[in-house]
């Protein structure tokens, strides 16, 4: 496979401040990225998946040029991001920050030639692919009207047209589904793989693990500023294929929870709060079906009530779960490390 | 969609595209102010009223005696004019000097910082599109004040040397320029701007002598001010519109005062900038506020 973004031993580390009342502000050191390497190619869809926190858009971030790397290095289309950082940001079409990024006083149409003289598209071409892009997006309707009059879906049209302008042979796109109805987050992705078979590398940033497994040919998934597993979704979920998972929903005391992690043959539990006081246990357990059972006696001794059973296939959050032991929407908190101490956990 | 691209950009951007840059940045900055029409017209009459307080209050003092008791100190009687001058200068200093500062700022609150640092235009070509802009504005807020407050206060503009007070504010751009640069690494690096624009907005007012000459202040204070490029500005249009000599006494000087502010400041404000987005991008970078 030949790479058009390398990524070696990348770390980023941020200082901050923080203020607790009645006491003087501390020096906190906070590591967003941690020996990040990885590989894409040139003809991918590269899926970065994790939860908030998990140091995705900072290595975004470190590939774009907006933040410099504490250490390590990295190559996007063969060009240093430390050193070249020109020649990077002609080589990328990014929609970072969803939609924001645009002028709101200025209409659809002028953001993009704005934006189209930035990466120094001549004036004619701008012309001819703003039109292009606006038939492709279906934007057409709104495209003169200025930005501020636009639903939320309808900058999110627009930022992802900016992010077209210069025809990069790179995409990256981080959460652009995110504020789309549904038939148009879809129509996204078509778009999204259509462009990739014309012949750009797509990085693509989710939280959503459907939309990865619909899109990616592979992915890394990211927690703590590491990445934790990364390869195609089939073989992350492979690996998950001697584990079963189980899904229950009900109510479960803390008693009933520690007494089925306490079984053996049970390798992840996570839980998730749902509505009414219910909820939601995903159980990973090595012991096929067969132990299946003694879960149930162990909750239903303890008090706990089961509404809902399900054992299911694996799927990307599975793969989450079973690295982290949490669910992906809950939000990671970065390592802080108190300044002066070595390493040091969350 | 077409096929494979390779990008735009790639290739060293000829003059063109960089001039390119620059036009758009202008049209797009004229487009939005044009959008806002309020703010323009007000800007135009703020020295007038601006200019209207001391005036007032010198009327008050000196009566019919007014303008000798002025003459004394500054060496005009025209004392309207001095203040109308000092007004619409300081116009064109205030606009000028915070527009980097307000420009990040704005572009940081409405997220449009971090595209312009995605793509590969240069940042100078984006300042300069910027600073045309406030140069346009600035002038016409000048001009047009001017002529405003002339009509209000009836003093003649033509009396002294237009011309000449026209070439000094253009010099005087530059060292604003830069002055506005270095402001603006610093609005890069604290993330805030109003509460430094509110107080040295008054600090530069007060060093400029708006009203007043700065042979008013104690000696030490007298030479800070002498140097700062805005007084120095101020001075030399004042000496060219009213006849008066400049503070250093002879023209040579404060035009040599004039140039070498012009060739060092922007340099070094230049500088400063560009080392602030690089150690600004080393920590937390630039869309942060």
């Amino acid at each position: 496979m030949s790479s058009i973004i390398k990524v070696e031993k990348l770390s980023k580390t941020f200082e901050s401040k923080e203020r607790k009342k009645g006491q003087r502000r501390k020096l906190k050191t906070v590591q967003a990225l941690k020996d990040v390497s990885f590989e894409i190619g040139e003809n991918e869809i590269f899926g970065l998946l994790g939860p908030n926190g998990a140091g995705k858009t900072t290595l975004i971030k470190c590939l774009t040029t907006l933040l410099l790397p504490s250490s390590g290095k990295a190559w996007v289309n063969g060009y240093s991001v430390l050193d070249e950082e020109d020649s990077v940001r002609a080589s990328i079409g990014c929609m970072l920050m969803g939609d924001r990024g645009l002028y709101w006083k200025l209409t659809g149409r002028e953001n993009l030639d704005y934006f189209g003289a930035l990466y120094h598209v001549p004036k004619a071409v701008r012309r001819d692919r703003i039109d292009k892009l606006a038939d492709l997006l279906h934007v057409k309707d709104f495209i003169d009207r200025t930005v501020e009059t636009y639903s939320s879906g309808q900058k999110m049209l627009v930022a992802f047209a900016k992010s077209l302008i210069n025809d990069a042979p790179i995409l990256i796109l981080d959460e652009p589904t995110v504020t789309l109805d549904v038939p148009t987050a879809r129509e996204l992705r078509t778009i999204v793989k259509e462009l990739n078979e014309s012949g750009k590398a797509i990085l693509y940033t989710t939280h959503l693990m459907h939309e990865a497994e619909e899109l990616c040919n592979r992915v890394a998934i990211m927690d703590h500023g590491e990445i934790i597993a990364l390869g195609t979704p089939s073989e992350l979920k492979t690996s998950l294929a001697l584990d079963d998972t189980l899904d229950l929903e009900g109510v479960f005391p803390a008693k009933a929870v520690e007494a089925v992690r306490a079984l053996g043959g049970v390798t992840r539990i996570a839980m998730k709060s749902t509505n009414g006081g219910r909820t939601s246990l995903s159980i990973i357990s090595r012991s096929g079906g067969t132990i299946l059972p003694q879960i149930i006696e162990a909750l239903m001794h303890n008090g706990a009530t089961i509404e809902q059973l399900r054992p299911k296939t694996a799927t990307l959050e599975d793969v989450f779960i079973a690295k982290t032991g949490r669910t992906l929407d809950v939000d990671t908190r970065q390592i802080v490390v108190q300044r002066g101490e070595p390493g040091g956990g969350p | 969609m077409e096929g494979h691209s390779h990008g735009f950009g790639l290739a060293s951007p000829s003059w063109r595209a960089n001039l390119d840059v620059v036009v758009t940045v202008l049209i797009v900055r004229l487009k939005v102010i044009s959008r806002y029409k309020g703010s323009l017209v007000m800007e135009m009459f703020l020295p007038v009223v601006f200019a209207a307080m001391p005036i007032l209050l010198g009327v008050a003092v000196g009566g019919a005696n007014a303008g000798q008791y002025f003459q004394a100190n500054t060496g005009t009687s025209n004392f309207k004019l001095y203040m109308l001058i000092g007004a619409c200068t300081f116009s064109v200093v205030s606009i000028m000097l915070w527009l980097v500062g307000y420009w990040i700022r704005r572009e940081q609150e409405t997220g449009t910082l971090e595209s312009i640092y995605l793509a590969p235009a240069r940042q100078v070509y984006v300042l300069t599109g910027v600073t045309i802009y406030s140069l346009l504005r600035a002038l016409l807020a000048f001009v047009v004040s001017l002529v405003i407050g002339s009509l209000v206060f009836g003093v003649n503009l033509l009396e002294g040397n237009v011309l000449g007070a026209i070439g000094i504010l253009m010099l005087g751009m530059l060292p604003l320029w830069g002055l506005s640069m270095l402001f603006g690494a610093f609005i890069m690096r604290v993330k805030e701007a109003n509460s430094v624009i509110n107080v040295m907005t008054w600090v530069v007012s007060f060093l400029m002598g708006v009203f007043f000459p700065i042979t008013m202040f104690p000696p030490l204070l007298r030479w800070a001010a002498a140097i700062f490029p805005p007084t120095v500005m101020n001075d030399a249009m004042r000496a060219s519109m009213l006849n008066l000599s400049t503070f250093f006494g002879s023209w040579y000087i404060s035009l040599a005062v004039m140039f070498a502010a012009a060739l060092t400041v922007p340099l070094v404000g230049y500088g400063v900038f560009t080392f602030t987005g690089r150690s600004v991008r080393r920590k937390e970078g630039v869309g942060q506020y």
